[in-house]
């Protein structure tokens, strides 16, 4: 019978809030935030990044402070995305005494107009084992890039950057082919992965023209014993684009960073306003109904609360006690419990004088039953539209605290990368895709919220209903 | 009974005042007895450099009474209670004495001294932009409340949600990145060229310095006022006294700004003398992005440094500017609405 009535409320109430588009609106960028504030980790590229986010070792693959991938469609000049080379062509060559050379041929189509920042090469193995790497370009030239003894370890694969060990290797590949333009060209100063994907004129360093085509890596591994091992290469192409947004210059997919702050944002917005929420509707109904004492004790509490700058005075607790982000939403909470208590205050007066509040106090109902039972459900429609409505400022006083460096650190918040983003240069160097879309995110949630919020104030609440 | 109420609103507001300080001294108690003891070294060092011809004796007695006697003078050596006390009594009567590390621009180290040229660079961006936004906000308000649903009245509420979870210094950073470095038109920041330019030059290169961060406040804010307006004038135009002035003949534009506007005047006074008194604290973020060094940058210094008497003195500040326009406020509503002053509830 309850569940009927219940059900049969909330068809009317949907009949009514299907009606205000806003409402809706809101409520359709709500589902998509947390369905991805929920299911994000299985959208994002490094899905370990939250445990990950200050770990230089975890983001060393990436690109630093790289465009998004999208960015190409925009611009006239293509950058060349970050790849994984997959599905090499395996050639092993039996040299006799137990010894065979290895060859791993990766093939990459290059057909942008801006190379590619560095080739990564993983290994993994057992033994010492000597090795190469060269690259093939679709002039028929190929570029000896890397040659060395090299450790392998099960464990931990090793890492090779192209862009730091080769360029020695360039200059003498360039001065191979044309002596002159070699001798113009420093190693400590050029680009090499930029020099090897580029036309080999006297342009090369100035405007480097894109060499399109299909280049070839291959890795060459000398394996001395049978003992010794090796697992197939794994060969990163760290892009000039890189990602749905881009990376910082920490080397981190800010799309990963963005889709994880989603979970935050939701539970900071959330929790705080719901607790402070609920908080706030239950001091306001034990101020009205039980008055006296408990009432010039809340009223002046809810004043002197009032009076409190709230920015300054969270950015003070937060320098002293460093919180944590739980500490931080209690502290959230503590402020924000006035915003509902005026208003459900003045309403509980009104409902205290009502008949069946009286009939229920005659029928010998405890104080806590009348409150609980009988005035607390009138008041909670109006509490969830005031929920929905403080969440976009909750939002924003997290992230200004984090923005101010005193949040909690160990959280990936928007906050958070807007302050990496601010106190690293961002604006100056005009990193857009570094600041833009954390900041977006925070609005587009508080304006979710807000649209939701209002719409529900319309519907429920008395005053404006009868509008 | 209208002065006995005044009367009462202003006694009232002085507690609560008090209460807000007692509050602050309690916070920040053992940050600044350190501290004063810290400057009270200080002071005695300097003092004993005057008595040149005494016995290495002498100056060690010397140094133990001088120090003595200021720490008697700041009641340090009293119980905790009696220490937070006597602070709030000294920072209720503006005695915030020296500050720690941050100095103003002639070097000086005196607290009134650093907080007063701060805060007219606040005032001129947060209260201009207050101003600004009121004025504005106002009119497009009464324009949205006569078309409810129309082109303006729909665009405004939108712009009202989205700009309500958006941080302002958010928009600072997009609108340096985009006018200052992208297409530079604007300085990223500061107060003007160094070095400074005199005269008429030295007014426009402040204005100059000035348009970017007003700017960005007024387009952020000037939504939500003109929304407030609008709902505040619209409950108002359902009124009978505008229907029947309307069946008088009186021109809408009269209707609008004589007989509606008036009657909506508390309310939006309400909100005009908040913000304006809120103002005055300025933005911490905003301020810092803009390098702009108002009150809330100078609070933030403090912060960071760990300056606690600017701190206190800047906390302290602000709540009197918000004290006191809660009391103008009630002041205002008594004078404006009788049943106000008689104290009944609500």
């Amino acid at each position: 019978m309850i569940l009927h009535d219940s059900l049969e409320g909330f068809r009317e109430f949907w009949r009514e809030f299907s009606r205000v588009k806003s409402g809706l609106v809101g409520l359709a960028i709500l589902i998509v935030f947390v369905f991805l504030g929920v299911f994000g980790r299985y959208l994002i590229p490094f899905p370990d990044a939250q445990r990950h986010w200050h770990d230089i070792t975890y983001w060393q693959d990436n690109p630093q402070a790289a465009p998004p991938v999208w960015f190409n469609l925009f611009s006239a000049r293509k950058g060349a995305p970050s790849a994984t080379l997959a599905a090499p062509k395996v050639t092993t060559q039996d040299e006799g005494n137990g010894v065979s050379l290895q060859t791993f041929t990766y093939d990459y189509n290059y057909v942008y107009d801006l190379a590619p920042r560095d080739i990564i090469i993983h290994l993994k193995g057992v033994g010492q084992v000597p090795f190469a790497v060269t690259l093939v370009r679709p002039d028929g030239l190929s570029a000896p890039l890397y040659q060395d003894q090299v450790q392998l370890s099960s464990s931990q694969s090793l890492r090779l950057s192209m862009a730091d060990s080769s360029a020695s290797n360039v200059v003498q590949f360039v001065t191979q082919s044309d002596s002159q333009l070699g001798n113009t060209l420093d190693p400590n100063l050029i680009k090499p992965i930029q020099v090897l994907f580029s036309k080999l004129d006297d342009k090369v360093l100035s405007r480097p023209q894109a060499d399109k085509g299909k280049y070839q890596i291959q890795i060459q591994v000398l394996l001395l014993s049978p003992s010794i091992k090796l697992e197939t290469p794994s060969v990163l192409i760290s892009g000039y684009v890189s990602g749905l947004l881009g990376t910082d210059l920490s080397k981190r997919d800010l799309f990963t960073g963005v889709i994880i702050g989603i979970r935050w944002a939701l539970i900071i917005g959330i929790l705080t306003s719901v607790v402070s929420v609920v908080v706030g509707v239950l001091f306001g109904i034990m101020a009205a109904y039980l008055g006296g004492a408990f009432d010039w004790f809340l009223t002046r509490l809810y004043e002197l609360i009032y009076l409190l700058p709230v920015l300054p005075f969270l950015i003070v607790i937060s320098a002293i006690f460093k919180p944590s982000i739980w500490t931080l939403i209690i502290i959230i909470c503590l402020f924000f419990w006035t915003g509902s208590f005026k208003t459900v205050y003045s309403m509980a007066l009104q409902i205290k004088e009502e008949t069946f509040v009286e009939a229920s106090r005659a029928l010998g109902s405890t104080k806590s039953r009348i409150m609980l039972k009988h005035i607390s459900p009138i008041l909670l429609p109006y509490s969830f539209a005031s929920m929905a409505l403080s969440i976009p400022a909750i939002i924003v006083y997290e992230a200004s605290v984090s923005l101010l460096g005193l949040g909690d650190a160990s959280i990936v918040s928007w906050g958070q990368i807007l302050q990496a983003a601010l106190s690293q240069g961002a604006v100056i160097n005009r990193l857009w895709w570094w600041v833009i879309p954390p900041g977006l995110m925070i609005a587009l949630m508080g304006m979710s919220f807000a649209f939701l919020g209002t719409a529900l104030d319309k519907i429920l609440h008395p005053k404006l209903k009868t509008r | 009974m209208y002065r006995k109420y005044v009367l009462k609103r202003v006694v009232y507001g002085i507690l609560m005042y008090m209460v807000m300080i007692f509050i602050y001294s309690t916070l920040f108690n053992n940050v600044a007895d350190k501290t004063t003891r810290a400057q009270i070294d200080e002071q005695v060092a300097q003092e004993i450099h005057r008595y040149k011809n005494l016995s290495p004796a002498q100056i060690t007695t010397l140094l133990q009474t001088l120090k003595q006697n200021k720490i008697r003078q700041y009641h340090l050596d009293e119980p905790l209670a009696s220490r937070i006390f006597w602070r709030s009594v000294r920072t209720i009567t503006f005695d915030f004495g020296n500050s720690t590390i941050i100095r103003s621009s002639t070097g000086d180290r005196n607290v009134i001294k650093i907080i007063l040229e701060a805060l007219p660079r606040t005032i001129i961006l947060f209260t201009t932009n207050i101003l600004i936004v009121t004025l504005i906000g106002i009119y497009m308000g009464m324009y949205a409340a006569r078309k409810p649903n129309g082109g303006l009245d729909r665009v405004n509420s939108m712009l009202t949600m989205i700009t309500n979870g958006l941080p302002a210094w958010w928009l600072a950073m997009l609108a340096i990145m985009l006018f200052s470095y992208s297409i530079p038109i604007f300085p990223s920041g500061g107060l003007h060229v160094n070095p400074a330019p005199t005269g008429f030059k030295g007014v426009l290169d402040y204005l100059w310095h000035l348009s970017l961060p007003l700017l960005t406040l007024v387009i952020l804010s000037i939504w939500s006022t003109a929304y407030l307006v609008r709902n505040i004038v619209l409950s108002n135009l359902q009124e009978d006294f505008v229907m029947a002035a309307r069946a008088r003949g009186i021109s809408e534009r009269k209707v609008l700004f004589g007989h509606t506007l008036r009657t909506s005047m508390p309310a939006i006074m309400t909100m005009a003398i908040l913000g304006l008194f809120g103002s005055i604290a300025g933005n911490i973020i905003v301020e810092g992005i803009f390098g702009w060094p108002g009150i809330g940058n100078l609070y933030f210094i403090a912060v960071q440094q760990n300056d606690v008497p600017v701190l206190m003195a800047t906390l302290a500040i602000e709540t009197l500017f918000t004290m006191v326009g809660f009391i103008i406020l009630d002041i205002l509503y008594g004078l404006l609405d009788p049943r106000i002053k008689v104290g009944g509830k609500a």
